[in-house]
């Protein structure tokens, strides 16, 4: 198979590509938001990247409908990623596309592309900035502050870092076209989940003793013998975390049905 | 919409347990016990991260069915009910999700044919976001069911069996907590950190009472 065979190059001058425009911009943002809706185990986000990626092939090819369906056929294939920092594929693609990069070139790129992307925004923002959010939120709810202001404070600081990071990638992206890897790789948001790990586990230390006087309070034992045993308990559980997690989730669902059926059955 | 944000629309994280309790507590008149029920649920599932291929709960469908659990079951089991309610709808939402995505595999490859046109590809795109909306309501349409019909024939705990009820939901949040900081940060600094957080928690709040 012929794979660096040169592809039929968009009838416009790229130069008129040269800045994406903020229309185009806000387009593809836009549908960054959607690029998991499809998401299957074929191709992963293929066809959603394709999706995003429809406003620039339609400003490149225009009525060209062979060269669409090229297109198309090209970014629909299997691709993965980070959702946050899709918009840096979505933008290095589209500039890539206005350049007439061949077909083989974009396959490489996007293959290599799958795993920093996943690597960066996992490590970032699922097993990050999301838990501290989150648990800062549990934490601010716990010490008294009514809880549609620690819903909002969560909704707001964490997505307010996705959206700077949607929106960064798409500068990126379009910025770096091909190298944006190398980008990547200099980018300061590869030390930050480093710097976010000491907060984390000061906040889930904070929310620990709080969470376990609320849920242990019918226990009928003493607040500071509550504290005890859950420090214990999560020590037990950090020492084991796959299985600690298995068990808090199982044990909680055995416990349940225990209870629902005493509940239906006897009491 | 909970459910599509889980994966399928956005992730501004409304599918979260502290967030989708309280707007189910909300709608049900109740947004404290909401966000009980979230934070709860929160806990036991931070450590279901979304990354490839993985299967994760569908955790918006469950803060509906553990917010719907704390409000309408009898007496002091609510708390342990609107968790283990909350565990089993996420794990089942989770091999919906599961099924859907088999489902999408064959949607956006329709006869062995991918989409080669915008407006087939948006069709095929839509129509898969369209199944997951479709997926998350009936799902929690019936988890709802299935809380309120037990809640109605249930009786309530008695005082004795209160004690032990809270104490299982103690041992399980706690070995929760340790587990999902373990999963997400490692190191001698982590712990230092854990625990002058904890010790600082404890300080305040007997100081404050």
């Amino acid at each position: 198979m012929d794979r660096v065979r040169r592809r039929r190059r968009p009838e416009h001058d790229p130069l008129a590509m040269a800045r994406l425009g903020r229309r185009l911009s806000l387009r593809l943002l836009v549908r960054s938001f959607v690029v998991q809706g499809s998401w299957n185990y074929r191709s992963m986000q293929g066809a959603g990247l394709g999706f995003a990626l429809v406003p620039v092939l339609r400003k490149l090819y225009g009525k060209d409908t062979t060269a669409m369906a090229e297109a198309i056929g090209r970014h629909t294939g299997f691709f993965n990623a980070h959702p946050y920092l899709s918009t840096v594929a979505i933008a290095a693609l589209a500039r890539m596309e206005s350049e007439g990069t061949d077909a083989g070139q974009i396959e490489r790129f996007k293959g290599a592309l799958v795993s920093p992307l996943g690597s960066l925004g996992d490590r970032l923002v699922w097993s990050r900035w999301r838990p501290l959010c989150l648990l800062a939120a549990i934490l601010l709810f716990l010490v008294g502050v009514p809880w549609w202001a620690a819903c909002v404070a969560f909704l707001v600081a964490y997505n307010a870092v996705h959206l700077a990071l949607r929106v960064w990638g798409l500068r990126l992206g379009w910025r770096e076209g091909r190298y944006v890897g190398r980008a990547l790789m200099g980018s300061p948001l590869r030390r930050l989940p480093d710097r976010l790990t000491i907060p984390l586990a000061a906040v889930s230390g904070a929310l620990l003793p709080l969470i376990a006087l609320a849920v242990g309070s019918t226990s009928g034992v003493g607040p500071l013998p509550v504290i005890g045993i859950a420090f214990t308990l999560a020590v037990l559980g950090a020492m084991r975390p796959g299985t600690g997690g298995r068990v808090a989730a199982l044990g909680l669902l055995v416990a349940s049905l225990t209870v629902i059926g005493l509940g239906v059955i006897v009491w | 919409m909970l459910g599509l944000d889980t994966v399928s629309c956005v992730q501004a994280m409304i599918s979260r347990p502290i967030v989708a309790g309280a707007l189910a507590g909300l709608a049900l008149g109740d947004p404290v016990a909401g966000v009980w029920a979230g934070a709860v649920l929160e806990i036991v599932s931070l450590h279901q991260l979304p990354i490839g291929a993985n299967r994760h709960w569908d955790t918006g469908p469950a803060s509906v069915a553990a917010v719907v659990a704390m409000t309408s079951w009898p007496g002091s089991a609510n708390w342990l009910v609107s968790a283990g309610f909350g565990v089993l709808v996420g794990w089942a939402g989770s091999w919906t999700v599961y099924a859907m995505r088999h489902l999408n595999a064959r949607l956006v490859v329709k006869d062995g044919q991918p989409a080669m046109m915008p407006s087939e590809l948006l069709a095929r795109h839509v129509s898969a976001m369209a199944i997951d909306f479709l997926r998350a309501a009936a799902l929690t349409l019936v988890a709802v069911w299935v809380v309120v019909r037990t809640a109605a024939i249930s009786g309530d705990a008695p005082a004795d069996a209160a004690a032990a009820i809270s104490l299982v939901l103690l041992a399980c949040v706690c070995l929760a907590i340790g587990a999902d900081v373990t999963m997400m940060a490692r190191g001698r600094r982590v712990w230092t950190a854990f625990g002058a957080g904890a010790a600082l928690s404890t300080i305040l709040w007997l100081w404050l009472g």
